[in-house]
């Protein structure tokens, strides 16, 4: 591992001010379970290590005067707005109960991460920004376009856990955090810092699908970092489903995240957002099209899945993938809705 | 003299906590991973990452200057041919693993790549333009063994009906916990001690002394503790040797521990299994032939993939077989808990089922009509071997297994049952040896003045609970309790003992340690006799006492032990084979198990997603030793089981030719969610005397988990591991499933 500076700085801004404007050369380091491993495996090699630990703020959630108005509608806004700190561990995201009350697909989302000890390490913005799990990547001895080379090996190589929407894609990894689609679907937003201030980006234009060693899987700029990220309770249904192989301790083959309003038994302003299946997480347009305005029931359930497969471009090993997002996207809006789920007996 | 058993037995048979549980839960026990000596440096190996390559050049000198280096150690030189992704080229040692590490890549080196296959589909083509260079005859594909029995043409004739399939089990790797090595240290008159990760304490010692050629007393293994061997740690290996090598150029204690990617790449695999079989049989279900024609690779290896005289498997079917062995460039095969037998089971017992659906018939009803008839000979001859009770074991054992898993009331024909999840419940047989080894093994127990009580033996504890077993024993003869007895086990000079393998290590060591403790306490009884004013022959033991059946008169056991003086009484008892075949120790220990395991499913046929709800595991293994690290034996070997059967899986890259999940990430290993009810019965048969349980329970586990999702889907899922992707293509196949 090569030697590296380690800092840790007192506020956002002091972490800000150590980073490069090129990636590569400084690594923000969080609950460390990714990163360890990248510099372990000589797959990151920083300069600079800056760790977040000792920023007080960037930790838990708040809710109520964050408008600061005090009129009607602004204690209103207040009482359903949520504000999660970036180092928020996965664990509190899991367990905190006023969370899963309004936001269970997040909460359901952040317990189905890894197992104990990576949530209880693991944070909101590193599962955010963390690198992918491609294992051509994650190979010292595999010199992929991520790390310079000019080949993506899992294109004709062993794909089977990799895209299956590719369209344009040089590189076919998929986006590993299983948060975002849940906050895409939530609609929710990052608060992030600069050397020139704050500014705020939808989740759901948060990530990117990186083509070179100078890119990442998220839209951040290198001396750019998460504050935190923001959801609005909206009375809103929303649940994820995934479908894993192993039940402890796996990724997800594919995940489905969906949040909609519910009135009068029909589904309105339906999100639906795949994870797991693209280099970005996928927004499923034509899924939610087909279940907006109607009563969720296993048939419209299942309908709005196939319509979520529209575009998806498999490799060689994972067409079967396109039909796990179909159950998922079915299973994720039955539970949702509060339907009975077939699939537990 | 006679060796047997005691008729009344308070402890054997019993179940006894392990003793150095707490030790292990609590950190107290020092694996050899845990072993930090003063001044000791950390050793990497430098690996080839190609496949297939020549070292074209190879310069130290940059890494030699790299902070804190202290020696390199070379393994491979210039011009010299590299087989496989992980073949080892240097050692390296340094003051940390970090500069260990960072050094090992500063070693400038250049390749020649050469042309390479590492899939055994490839590699069968044997295309004169692709061959790969895997040996000195460039042959990936090895004659092939053949034969057949004289009834099979004949047999497959009269079949009233036929079923023909494939099959197949990939390449699995080993995946200790503990990986591979060890801690070298030498002291000033020359003397080396080892801490290592082994399953052969003596056997590692005496490679090493033969190494370095120095006297074999010269060299001291030591095994406290080990994190798993499964077949895969018998010597020092290349890492060991390396260690050593380094440690005394550099003149410092060196561990070398393999990093988990080398444990996974280099430390051992199950070799693959695929074959084409066919049987026949007639309408009632009584098989009249099988044949099988398969391949699989023992990587840059020559060793079968399957276990050739074993197959078919269990059943003593008319029969023709055909084995290919494919070279490729991977590394080689290695001993994994009952070498070969899953393969074979998975050959015989996936078909079976397969027949049992075609003929409508209860698969197991299928298995009662076909299980190996008792051998009269052997029945005769040797009234408590395998031969001469197979069928009266396999019977009782399914009898046994039915009523656990309700078996009766839980099957249903294949496919049979309504709804999106699915159940399913499946059967298999396996078999296994389990005997004493030719080697001698020795035991050697101390009696002291003070009531103490040692027992001491080379032997090592794989975490199998053999330190349990040796104190059991001992205490068992000595009337006193397992915790009262000192253990001093895995090092080489405390004796003869053999490597761990083969389910060996109770049928060999257990013995040995009767005699010893038989031994001791006739030389106690002879020590404290005349001071008791007793004849040593009127002397027995009762629970915590000496006692003269003549005068009635008794003294516990310190008060006896007392008596003792300034002398010791100690024995050390041996066991061998050989010991085991004479008439007089008839029955001390024994060979052969069958035993019987019964899986139930639940998958769900949206998403392919298996999850296995329960297994029942009937095993015998003669006379139960311990009954609770015997229960855990066969436990852990249905884990390590229902692992094979849905998620592990060594891949490899096609074009890089390296292994793409050397990891515990996507090299899948079931955690405590994936875990079903498991039911242990253990079939005691006492009268047979000892036989080893290590390997026969992993046997059966993927083939009654894959006879079960057969049950659940009415459709073979023909290759393991069963993930989601095979279920769901399987049952398209099928046409849609639900």
């Amino acid at each position: 591992m090569k030697n590296f500076t380690y800092y840790r700085p007192k506020t956002a801004e002091q972490a800000v001010a150590l980073l490069d404007d090129k990636w590569g050369t400084a690594e923000l380091l969080a609950g460390g379970t990714d990163l360890l491993d990248l510099q372990k495996e000589y797959i990151a090699q920083p300069d600079k290590v800056i760790s977040l630990s000792g920023i007080e703020r960037l930790a838990g959630v708040g809710v109520g005067h964050i408008t600061g108005r005090d009129d009607a509608a602004g204690k209103e806004a207040d009482k359903n707005t949520w504000i999660i700190g970036a180092r928020t561990t996965l664990a509190f995201l899991a367990e905190e109960p006023n969370l899963r009350q309004h936001f269970p697909a997040l909460t359901t989302a952040a317990g189905d991460i890894g197992g104990p000890q990576i949530r209880n390490m693991g944070t909101l913005g590193g599962n955010l920004c963390q690198r992918n799990r491609c294992w051509y990547f994650r190979d010292e001895h595999t010199h992929c376009l991520l790390k310079g080379g000019d080949k993506c090996f899992a294109i004709d190589g062993e794909n089977r856990y990799h895209a299956i929407f590719t369209q344009g894609h040089q590189c076919v990894i998929v986006n590993p955090s299983t948060l975002a689609p849940a906050l895409i679907a939530l609609d929710a937003s990052a608060e992030v810092l600069g050397p020139k201030g704050k500014r705020t980006i939808k989740l759901a234009d948060f990530f990117h699908a990186p083509g070179s060693a100078r890119e990442r899987e998220h839209v951040l700029a290198a001396n750019e970092m998460v504050l935190s990220v923001t959801l609005h309770a909206k009375g809103l249904k929303n649940a994820s489903y995934e479908v894993r192989h192993k039940q402890s301790y796996d990724w997800p083959l594919v995940q489905a995240a969906v949040a909609f309003k519910y009135e009068d038994k029909k589904a309105r302003d339906v999100r639906i957002v795949l994870g797991h299946v693209a280099p970005t997480p996928h927004i499923a347009v034509a899924a939610a099209k087909a279940i907006e305005g109607k009563e969720v029931t296993e048939a419209t359930a299942s309908a709005a899945g196939e319509a979520a497969t529209e575009g998806a471009m498999p490799l060689s090993q994972n067409a079967y993938k396109v039909k796990l997002i179909a159950v998922a996207v079915k299973r994720a809006l039955l539970t949702a809705a509060g339907q009975k789920k077939y699939w537990e007996v | 003299m006679a060796t047997s058993w005691p008729k009344k037995r308070r402890l054997i048979g019993a179940k006894v906590q392990r003793l150095d549980g707490p030790a292990k839960a609590t950190g107290k026990a020092k694996y050899s991973y845990d072993i930090n000596r003063k001044g000791m440096l950390h050793a990497v190996l430098l690996r080839c990452p190609y496949a297939h390559a020549k070292i074209k050049s190879l310069d130290t000198a940059a890494a030699e200057k790299m902070s804190g280096v202290k020696a390199i150690h070379p393994i491979k030189k210039v011009g010299e041919e590299l087989f496989w992704a992980g073949e080892e080229i240097l050692g390296l040692a340094a003051d940390t693993e970090e500069h260990a590490l960072d050094a090992v890549r500063a070693v400038k080196i250049e390749y020649e790549v050469l042309p390479h296959l590492v899939k055994e589909e490839d590699a069968l083509k044997n295309d004169p333009q692709t061959v790969s260079p895997v040996g000195g005859k460039r042959n990936n594909v090895l004659a092939a063994k053949e034969a057949a029995s004289q009834g099979f043409e004949k047999g497959m004739a009269d079949a009233a009906v036929t079923v023909e399939g494939s099959y197949g089990v990939p390449t699995i790797c080993h995946q200790c916990l503990e990986s591979h090595g060890l801690v070298a240290e030498w002291n000033a008159n020359g003397e080396l001690t080892v801490w290592a990760s082994t399953q052969a304490v003596t056997a590692t010692a005496a490679i090493l002394a033969g190494h370095f050629r120095i006297p074999a007393n010269k060299v001291k293994c030591i095994t406290h503790y080990m994190g798993g061997g499964f077949g895969s740690k018998f010597g020092p290996d290349i890492q060991g040797i390396v260690a050593a090598e380094l440690a005394r150029k550099a003149n410092a204690p060196v561990k070398l521990m393999l990093d988990r990617a080398s444990e996974i790449t280099a430390g051992g695999c199950r070799p693959s299994a695929y074959g084409k079989v066919k049987i026949g049989a007639t309408k009632d279900g009584k098989v009249t032939a099988y044949e099988v024609d398969c391949y699989g690779t023992p990587g840059v290896g020559l060793s079968d993939t399957v276990t050739f005289n074993a197959l078919p498997y269990v059943y003593p079917f008319e029969h023709k077989r055909k084995h290919v062995r494919i070279r490729t460039n991977t590394q080689l095969q290695r001993a994994m808990r009952a070498p070969n037998h899953p393969q074979n089971c998975a050959l015989t017992e996936f078909i079976l089922d397969d027949l049992a659906a075609k003929l409508e018939m209860d698969p197991m009803q299928l298995r009662l009509k076909n299980l190996p008839q008792n051998d009269p000979n052997a029945m005769q001859n040797a009234p408590h071997s395998l031969p001469a009770l197979r069928h009266t074991i396999y019977t009782r054992e399914i009898e046994i297994a039915a009523a656990l898993s309700k078996w009766k009331e839980k099957w249903h024909p294949p496919g049979k049952t309504p709804g999106i999840i699915k159940h399913g419940i499946g059967m298999a047989l396996h078999t296994w040896t389990g005997q004493a080894v030719p080697q001698r093994n020795e035991c050697t127990v101390i009696i002291s003045a003070d009531g103490s009580v040692t027992a001491r033996t080379s032997s090592q504890d794989l975490g199998t609970g053999q330190r349990t077993v040796t104190a059991l024993v001992t205490a068992e003869i000595l009337g006193l309790e397992p915790e009262q007895i000192t253990l001093q086990f895995g090092e080489s000079p405390n004796g003869a003992s053999s490597g761990s393998g083969g389910s060996t290590t109770v049928p060999s060591q257990a013995p040995a340690t009767l005699r010893a403790a038989t031994a001791a306490r006739d030389d106690l009884f002879a020590k404290i006799a005349p001071k008791l004013s007793a004849k040593a022959e009127d002397l027995v033991i009762e629970r915590g006492k000496v006692v003269d059946r003549a005068s009635g008169k008794s003294w516990d056991w310190k008060k006896a032990c007392a008596a003792l003086g300034e002398e010791k009484a100690q024995a050390t008892g041996f066991w061998t084979a050989a010991e085991s075949n004479k008439p007089e120790n008839k029955d001390v220990s024994s060979s052969g198990v069958g035993g019987v395991q019964i899986a139930e499913v639940l998958v769900d046929t949206e998403t392919g997603v298996v999850r296995c709800t329960q297994i029942v595991a009937v095993q015998d293994c003669g006379m139960v030793v311990n009954r609770l690290t015997c229960e855990s034996q066969v436990a852990g070997g249905v884990i390590m089981g229902l692992n094979y059967a849905l998620f592990e899986e060594r891949i490899m890259d096609r074009v890089t030719g390296r292994q793409v999940n050397p990891d515990m990430e996507f090299y899948k290993l079931g955690g405590i969610e994936d875990m079903p009810k498991i039911l242990v019965y253990l079939h005691d048969m006492p009268e047979r005397g000892v036989i080893g349980v290590g390997e026969p329970p992993v046997i059966s586990t993927h083939a009654a988990i894959g006879n079960a999702i057969f049950n659940a889907l009415g459709v073979r899922v023909p290759h393991t591991p069963f993930t989601p992707e095979r279920v769901l293509a399987a049952l398209a196949a099928k046409g849609g499933g639900q």
